[in-house]
């Protein structure tokens, strides 16, 4: 890992087109601002982890998944549409 | 925003993941599958672990007001003509008790019909819930 010391308002730049800024620094933490095209997804760890654990659990179905379809087109009947 | 999937539902329509999905990001290439009996659940079957299938659905069966805010600089990204073209589609996560089924509306699955692309876009889960009962609740 690469480990870089900054000061108050100095930032690095990742690929040319990312920057991270710290914008302050307490006791309780560092506060970081992020400039980064809109295509590039920016978020705190914990929500890609949260995200990854829910598709890993969409991996494990345990029962047949006709009983579960089934009630889910008991709860919303099918609409042309939607097929 | 969410057209129907206009897919052919016998062998199932082969979508590459270029980054994969959250969690799995050597996976890249999948086979939406669409079994007759399993509607309105779709199944995205890994062709590189067999033993790697998600559970998926058109989330506008169960919250049609349900609309993936994509920028057209997102759209772009994802080689969408625009927005509109995205084929939606969210995981579900089907627990012992089926009845507390759930689909994640904070990391939904964007599609590409015409270039067969997906990506996993990533919204803080403070603006949709990760685990949205898709079942009435008593």
């Amino acid at each position: 890992m690469l480990v870089i010391t900054r000061k108050l308002e100095q930032s690095i730049i990742i690929g040319g087109e990312v920057e991270v800024i710290v914008l302050g620094v307490t006791k309780d933490g560092v506060r970081l601002g992020i400039k980064a095209p809109r295509s590039v997804q920016v978020h705190r760890r914990e929500v890609f982890e949260a995200i990854a654990a829910e598709n890993r659990a969409a991996t494990e179905t345990r029962v047949p998944v006709q009983d579960a379809a089934a009630l889910l087109r008991a709860a919303h009947p099918p609409k042309p549409k939607d097929r | 925003m969410n057209p129907p999937l206009a897919l052919p539902n016998d062998d199932g329509l082969l979508i590459t993941f270029p980054k994969g999905l959250l969690g799995f990001p050597q996976l890249t290439l999948f086979r939406l599958l669409e079994p007759h009996d399993g509607y309105p659940l779709k199944f995205l079957q890994s062709e590189e672990n067999p033993e790697v299938s998600f559970t998926c659905i058109n989330p506008a069966v169960v919250k049609p007001d349900y609309d993936v805010p994509l920028s057209a600089e997102e759209a772009q990204a994802l080689g969408l003509e625009s927005p509109e073209d995205a084929l939606i589609l969210t995981l579900v996560v089907v627990p012992e008790d089926p009845r507390q089924m759930t689909t994640n509306l904070a990391g939904p699955l964007v599609l590409n019909g015409k270039t067969r692309m997906g990506y996993q876009i990533v919204f803080g889960s403070e603006k949709f819930p990760l685990r949205y009962p898709i079942l009435p609740q008593d």
